[in-house]
Order: structure tokens, then C-alpha cells, then sequence
């Protein structure tokens, strides 16, 4: 099942898909017997998208397809209406940071960076000075002098975010850049990734963690077992889950209240109780809010809080892979 | 961006080029080939002590044991690890056309397996206490380098795991077949490069510079060939 928000590729090109950033179209991949990614229709105009899926589930396949680093065996993928693996123009307009940790560890920062936007194509005379922007971009101005071999793996990480952005591509592929980072700096690389969002930017990042994507983005193509199971706006893909209701959690100093208001209802799946709270699953979420408002203000309860458990990644990973987000 | 330079053109190998010696100079590798150059020396070094007649054939098999080693540790571990450690994905996704990685690491590997091995060669023929070798001998010394790098290069893009340690293999088996008393010696590296330096008694030098320029252009196309292809 393919949860799409947008509508499915016509099978002409039209001009609306020959603008799209990424236009993937039954794109597969194997890998001798392995499948990485199969059959997979996608069309990514902008923004920032956060690519979620378990580990193996084929988000690095599909990365690595928009990179040019692997073709397709069977469909079609293109960047900027041009194949990225025959293309070498078009990854001019590129900038990919692999998952991997394994770089050339003998270099300094600034000349790894360096070298990579020479490599793209920056003119000897600029790439020096656009590998320090870029590194001061993301915060590593006062370590770039300092060989890879002795970093830790935030700043690994942000040296290849270095890498990818030095050249100013429009197009950037960050496969899973916050694995194994801590805290301070997870909080700083979203930061910094959601400026590049800002700037006007096309951002593809990777992640496994559902609460990494959430801070990013909420634009996501969800991937389990190769397949697409999902893409668009995470509120609106939980909406599409017709099959599994919306859950409301309203914190008050009368729950019964508000449950015996919505007892009735034919929308209202469940009723539940917690400490201090009722917790309502729905068929309707924008009439049930209608509903419990209309209770709290009837009965003249005081409401502490009110929120949906279900509006965040974690939810839909869990509802869309069965088992798969609750590892 | 405004100023581009071309995939493929003399800046980007150059600029790979650049990386490749910055990487070397600040490795290993350098050290051990450096080491393992300094064969012919000791050859000569130990016969001059035990002054025994010192003979530039006889220490011209450490040159040719050597031509086994150098382009595999310089050029088969450089390409293979690129390969295999998959910092080949940095230079894949960049807009440079793949030929010009290999052809970045070759410009500059191999000087330093020529330089190191004909260095060798003449620093052992200077302690083993005979005059300088035949310009000859150097010649055919670094044509018999130059071609084994390519074929090297070759056999590390078609099999980069453990690049190093396959292309010592294959060289090995190319030493032997290079003595075998048969037209199949035609074929060995190692017996071409001992006929370009005036070691076989023949002193044509056409057909073995022809015969390597035709063994390594068949394992640089395989190379080429390969890495075009090659998905990471």
C-alpha cells in the first residue's frame, strides 16, 4: 500500500514533473538476489523531505540512485530531468554525504573540503574559500586545520556536511547525517540543516530515528522492505490511516465528562482513562475537537492539556510497518 | 557558481593527483615501499662485503621481485581501498568522469614506483660497487613499472577487496611464467621488462616494448571498462 498525497506520475512528462527535483518512476534495484528498492514511483518538487524508514529498508539504495552512485535495474530515475548516473553535469548540482564514516583521514578538514569542491567543479582560485564557508556553516572553523583522523564523530559528520554543501548545489543527500551524534551537536546539524531547508534548497535526509525526521520536517516518504509505503505531510498521511483511529488525550479535572459528551458518537472508536486524563480514538479527529470543545465549555471543565499522541512520526512509522517502528 | 571547470580536464586530475601524494606522504605506504626499494641495495650490499664478483644480472631479480611489490603497494592498495572502503562515494557523486579517478591516482603513483624502483636499482648497482647501470637498464627498468602500474590498476577495479594482496599473487605467477623456456614467457611483465633492459641476450627493443604497451593497455581497458560501470 502507497499512501500518496500527490497525485500518481502520468505516464507522459509533463510540466510539472519535468520541474520536479526527483522524478523516480518504477525505479528497483538488486542487488543479485537483494532487493534494495522495488518499484517505486516518486516525485520530489522541493523543500526539505525526510526519507524514514528501518535499518535495510532501502533508504540508502534510494540515496544513492538520486546520487549516481548506483543505477537503477529496471525504471527510471532522474535529477533535474537528467540521469545522475550517466549525467556527470547534473551532479554538479549535487551534494551527497554518505552514511559511512570512512574518509580520507590524512587530510585536514579544509583540505578535504576543498579538494571536494574542486572536484565539483569550483574554480581553483574560489574552493578554498568555499570550503571555509562551508565548514563555518557548520561549525568547524576552529577545528579545520586539524587532520580527520583525530575527529569525533559529530564533527566527522559535520565535515561531510561540509563536503556536500561547499560547491552551493541546489540538491543536497544527507544520508542519515545525525546517526551517532550527541545531543548538543544533533540539536545544531538539525539547525543548520533546516537553514539550508530555508535557503531555498532541496534537502533528502535519511534517518532511522522517527523524533530526527520530526525535527526537521514533516514532509516524509516512509520506506519498509524497498517499497514506498508513504509520502507527503505527516499529519495528513496519519489522516489517510483510516484503519487506525486518531487518538485525542485531554488532560482535565473531569474526564468523565467529556467521555460520557462523546459516549454516543458514532466516530468515537475507544474511550479510555489515564491519570487525570481521557484519552479518545476516533474515525473524525476535526469533529471529535469540535465535540470535546463543545463539552468542556458545556460542563465547565478545566482543561490542562490537549494533545495528540498520534501526530508524530513514531505513530505512523508504528501504524505503516506493523512492528517496525516499535524496535 | 559561475566558473566551472570540465569533468575529466587536466584540473580535475590534478587535483586528484594533488590528493593522492598529499594522502601518500602522510601514510604508510611510503615508508614500507620506501623499505622494500632498498632491496637491490642490500643484495648488493651484503655481496660487496663477502666480496664476492658482483654480478648487475644477478641484482636485477631483486628489481624484478621488486616489480612484483612496488605497483601493488602503491597502486593496488590505493585503488583497491578507495573501492573498498567506499570513499569512493565522495568522488562518484561528484561531476568528474570516472576515468579521471584512476587517472588521478596513476599520474601520481607512478612516478614514485619508477622513481623508487629505478632508485633501487641504481643505488645497488652503486654499492655493489659497479659503475653506474646502462641507461638502458633504467629505461626498460621504468617502461616495465609503468606498464605493471596499469596492470595493476586494472586487476584492483575488477577486484578491489584485498587489491594488494591479488595483484603481489598475480605478479608472482608472472615471475614464474617470465622464466618458463617457452613462447608463453611472451606474456610475463617481468620477461618483457628483462628484455627492454638488455638482460635476455636479445637487443631488440620493439617487440617487448609493444608487447607491455599491449599487456597494460588491455588491463587499463578492463580497468576503465570496469569503473565506468562500477556501482558503489
Amino acid at each position: 500500500m502507497t499512501l500518496a498525497l500527490s497525485p500518481s506520475l502520468p505516464p507522459a512528462v509533463s510540466p510539472a514533473v519535468a520541474t520536479a527535483v526527483v522524478v523516480a518512476d518504477r525505479c528497483s534495484k538488486w542487488y543479485g538476489q537483494v532487493l534494495g528498492v522495488s518499484d517505486v514511483s516518486w516525485r520530489l518538487s522541493g523543500g526539505i523531505v525526510g526519507l524514514l524508514g528501518p535499518n535495510g529498508a532501502g533508504k540508502s539504495t534510494l540515496i544513492k540512485m538520486m546520487g549516481g552512485l548506483l543505477l537503477p535495474s529496471r525504471g527510471v530515475l532522474t535529477v533535474h530531468g537528467r540521469s545522475p548516473f550517466h549525467d556527470t553535469e547534473v551532479r554538479r548540482r549535487i551534494g551527497y554525504a554518505p552514511e559511512h564514516e570512512h574518509t580520507w583521514d590524512e587530510l585536514t578538514a579544509l583540505e578535504l573540503v576543498t579538494a571536494m569542491a574542486r572536484l565539483a567543479g569550483v574554480a581553483a582560485a574560489r574552493a578554498g574559500r568555499a570550503a571555509e564557508d562551508a565548514l563555518a556553516q557548520m561549525g568547524m572553523t576552529a577545528a579545520m586545520h586539524r587532520r580527520i583522523r583525530g575527529f569525533s564523530k559529530g564533527m566527522r559528520q559535520r565535515t561531510k556536511l561540509a563536503t556536500a554543501i561547499a560547491h552551493d548545489p541546489d540538491f543536497l543527500l544527507l544520508d542519515e547525517p545525525l546517526t551517532g551524534v550527541d545531543p548538543m551537536a544533533r540539536i545544531d546539524i538539525v539547525e543548520r540543516i533546516k537553514q539550508l531547508g530555508a535557503a531555498g534548497k532541496t534537502v533528502v535526509v535519511s534517518s532511522h530515528v522517527l523524533y530526527e525526521i520530526e525535527a526537521l520536517t514533516s514532509d516524509i516518504l516512509v520506506i519498509y522492505r524497498g517499497q514506498v509505503l508513504a509520502e507527503g505531510n505527516v499529519f495528513a498521511i496519519r489522516s489517510l490511516i483510516d484503519r487506525h483511529p486518531h487518538r485525542i488525550r485531554v488532560e482535565c479535572d473531569r474526564p468523565h465528562a467529556i467521555a460520557a459528551a462523546l459516549a454516543g458518537e458514532d466516530h468515537v472508536v475507544r474511550i479510555s482513562f489515564e491519570r487525570g486524563a481521557v484519552v479518545v480514538e476516533t474515525r473524525e479527529p476535526d469533529t471529535c475537537y469540535d465535540q470535546i470543545a463543545g463539552a468542556v465549555l458545556a460542563a465547565g471543565v478545566a482543561v490542562t492539556a490537549l494533545s495528540s499522541p498520534d501526530n508524530n512520526l513514531g505513530a505512523v512509522f508504528e501504524y505503516l510497518t506493523g512492528d517496525g517502528g516499535r524496535r | 557558481m559561475t566558473e566551472h571547470d570540465v569533468p575529466g580536464s587536466p584540473a580535475m586530475i590534478r587535483t586528484l593527483a594533488g590528493i593522492t601524494v598529499k594522502r601518500l606522504t602522510r601514510g604508510k605506504a611510503l615508508w614500507i615501499g620506501g623499505l622494500f626499494a632498498a632491496l637491490p641495495v642490500l643484495q648488493a650490499g651484503i655481496v660487496h662485503s663477502w666480496r664476492f664478483a658482483f654480478s648487475p644480472r644477478e641484482l636485477f631479480v631483486s628489481s624484478m621481485l621488486l616489480l612484483a611489490l612496488l605497483p601493488a603497494i602503491f597502486v593496488g592498495a590505493s585503488v583497491g581501498e578507495e573501492l573498498e572502503e567506499r570513499t569512493s562515494t565522495y568522488l562518484w557523486s561528484r561531476p568528474i568522469a570516472r576515468w579521471a579517478v584512476l587517472g588521478g591516482k596513476l599520474v601520481a603513483l607512478i612516478p614514485v614506483v619508477v622513481v623508487l624502483g629505478v632508485g633501487g636499482w641504481i643505488a645497488g648497482n652503486e654499492v655493489g660497487g659497479s659503475a653506474l647501470p646502462s641507461l638502458a637498464s633504467c629505461l626498460g627498468l621504468a617502461a616495465g613499472y609503468v606498464a605493471t602500474s596499469l596492470v595493476v590498476a586494472g586487476i584492483a577495479v575488477v577486484v578491489p577487496r584485498h587489491g594488494m594482496a591479488l595483484t603481489i599473487g598475480y605478479m608472482l605467477v608472472d615471475l614464474f611464467v617470465g622464466e618458463m623456456p617457452f613462447s608463453l614467457q611472451q606474456l610475463a611483465l617481468t620477461y618483457q621488462t628483462r628484455a627492454l633492459a638488455g638482460f635476455t641476450g636479445d637487443p631488440a627493443i620493439g617487440a617487448p616494448l609493444i608487447a607491455l604497451a599491449v599487456i597494460a593497455g588491455i588491463w587499463t581497458a578492463v580497468g576503465v571498462l570496469r569503473i565506468r560501470r562500477l556501482e558503489v
